[in-house]
């Protein structure tokens, strides 16, 4: 039994992790070493290693190229890079910021039909963006609004709201009401208490929202595809718009470029394990 | 006064708190949804102004369409395999990760990175690990001695292989699930099974899988509604027009913005979305349910 163990554990964790080890050696290559007829997977610090071995000499090169804009694109990775940041952390700060808002309403208040609206809410996250993003772009149009950070900042704010709202929920349901009572009690308006005393309570809750609401814009492909042709493109709709490309896939860049945009993702999943199931289930398991 | 669960106040500061979300959610959901239900309607392209009302043609075209039905079934299988490949594989390594040991968190941390990354630029580099010729699965499976296929070219491979991919990047999220499940269950009840000496089998068919089934179902909900959507490691494995491979939504992609018809590819996505607030009725009243039953 324990042997199966593992042998389940190494195999899964083989698999699941290589494919990451192959992007990072893949970053540290050449082209030509990139598809080399026989895998080379052992980098080494030389100028050149014998055509049939496993060994690759490894370069910075690839980190040093996403600078240079390549054929069919008219910005570099960094410029793309830039885009997806201004996007994520706009789009972040505004769903977290009326999440929270929206959250400690449905938690404090009664609302009327608060249970339809909070269901409402979720079910936004079910709809396929490619099955009410045209209705968007037209709307956009009007606006001037495709190709502009600013449109899919809104965009991604309102994509965010379900996972905020839901998650502040859980947050803040667990913060007693004793905190706003002794605040009333010394005479302060709810709304004092509410930024004075709650939000800070919260606070753990909403950085563990916004990391979440973070990775979700950072990572969408779908509007981010379809609504920016030009000007503000994010990452993952740059690295797409390479496919195809005459002069073949530049690997290296891909990999680098790859690596460079999920690490900061990666390094945030560390940060938020601890919440990473309430992440994940929209707050409903809370351990 | 039933205490903790009352509200603070009633009406109009709560409205406050709870109205411009709700405001800018109606807009960015609803009027789609409304618009959608015109333009399917009529003759609307991506470029170019000028509409004309076409009845239910539109309709017709979609429910006389092989392409379209094609796609349902091709995203309902979608989901079949590769939310059931994940729900298994998943479960099955959290059996392997229940007990603890030296260093489980920072390996459990570990293997849960692939769901946070971005399937599209992740979805891109796979296909250098997938290439037939040069690619690193081959050359592994070649000096194992076993078949390589062509991966992401042959006719009869590709599905499954953005089967595969999916795999690779949502097991986490199945296994995580399975975790919580798993030490959810109170230990007294496995004390209790060994004193009726029962064997390992009855225990996981009669304690652990009945105790970890609702976890299990909220897991396969969940991936099931994200699965339906299907849309990134379809673009990036074999783009939007394969015919092994083309999901509902790389389809509405196909019609609605490189044919550009607009008309159709509304009347598509409202039929899509009648099928996916189908499914997000049954979803959310499942959740309704775990709720109620844990609180």
């Amino acid at each position: 039994m324990r042997l199966l163990r593992v042998l389940v554990l190494g195999l899964y964790a083989c698999l699941a992790l290589l494919p990451l080890v192959w992007m990072g050696l893949t970053s540290l290559k050449t082209r030509d070493d990139t598809i080399a007829p026989r895998a080379r997977f052992v980098p080494v610090l030389a100028r050149a290693t014998a055509p049939d071995s496993a060994a690759f000499p490894a370069t910075l090169e690839a980190y040093g190229a996403l600078g240079t804009v390549h054929v069919g694109a008219e910005q570099s990775f960094w410029e793309h890079l830039g885009h997806s940041v201004v996007i994520g952390v706009f789009s972040t700060l505004a769903s977290v910021l009326l999440g929270t808002s929206a959250a400690y309403g449905f938690s404090r208040f009664r609302i009327p039909g608060s249970k339809d609206w909070l269901f409402f809410i979720l079910s936004t996250r079910f709809l396929p963006p490619l099955a009410v993003v045209v209705p968007i772009l037209m709307l956009y149009r009007r606006f001037e609004l495709p190709g502009t950070h600013l449109g899919l900042v809104l965009l991604y704010t309102a994509f965010n709201l379900s996972l905020a709202v839901w998650l502040m929920k859980g947050f803040l349901d667990e913060i007693p009401r004793a905190y706003e009572e002794a605040a009333a009690i010394d005479g302060y308006p709810l709304h004092t208490a509410f930024l004075r005393l709650i939000v800070p309570e919260a606070a753990t809750g909403m950085a563990v929202t916004a990391v979440f609401c973070l990775i979700s814009a950072w990572n969408e492909y779908g509007f981010a595809l379809t609504l920016n042709h030009s000007g503000a493109i994010t990452v993952p709709a740059y690295f797409a718009g390479l496919q195809g490309n005459i002069e073949g896939m530049p690997w290296p860049q891909v990999a680098a470029g790859a690596l460079v945009f999920v690490t900061p993702i990666a390094a945030f999943t560390v940060l938020v394990r601890k919440h990473l199931l309430r992440g994940v289930t929209f707050g409903t398991i809370k351990r | 006064m039933p205490g903790e669960r009352a509200p603070l106040h009633g009406g109009r500061l709560g409205t406050a708190f709870v109205a411009p979300t709700l405001a800018f959610l109606v807009a960015f959901n609803v009027f789609p949804l409304l618009y959608n239900l015109v333009l399917g309607f009529t003759s609307a392209e991506l470029v170019g102004g000028g509409w004309e009302w076409r009845g239910t043609a539109n309709y017709a075209r979609v429910f006389a369409d092989p392409q379209f039905a094609g796609a349902v079934r091709r995203t309902a299988l979608f989901v079949l395999c590769a939310v059931g490949l994940e729900l298994g594989l998943g479960f099955a390594v959290a059996l392997a990760l229940r007990e603890r040991f030296r260093g489980r968190d920072a390996l459990l941390t570990a293997l849960l990175v692939p769901m946070m990354l971005s399937p599209a630029v992740i979805g891109l580099f796979w296909n250098l690990i997938l290439d037939g010729n040069y690619g690193i699965l081959n050359q592994a499976l070649g000096a194992l001695g076993l078949p390589e296929p062509q991966w992401t070219t042959d006719r009869s491979w590709k599905f499954l292989s953005v089967v595969l991919v999916d795999v690779w990047m949502w097991t986490p999220f199945t296994l995580l699930i399975s975790l919580a499940a798993l030490n959810a269950i109170p230990s007294t009840l496995y004390e209790a099974a060994e004193v009726d000496r029962a064997s390992r089998w009855t225990v996981f068919r009669r304690i652990t899988l009945p105790l970890c089934a609702p976890l299990l179902g909220l897991a396969a909900l969940l991936r099931t509604t994200d699965a339906l959507k299907q849309f990134d490691l379809v673009m990036a494995i074999t783009g939007p027009n394969d015919e092994r491979t083309q999901t509902v939504s790389t389809l509405l992609y196909q019609v609605l913005f490189r044919d550009g018809k607009v008309g159709l590819g509304s009347a598509y996505a409202c039929l899509v979305l009648v099928l996916v607030i189908a499914l997000a009725t049954v979803f959310t009243r499942y959740l309704e349910g775990l709720r109620r039953s844990s609180a």
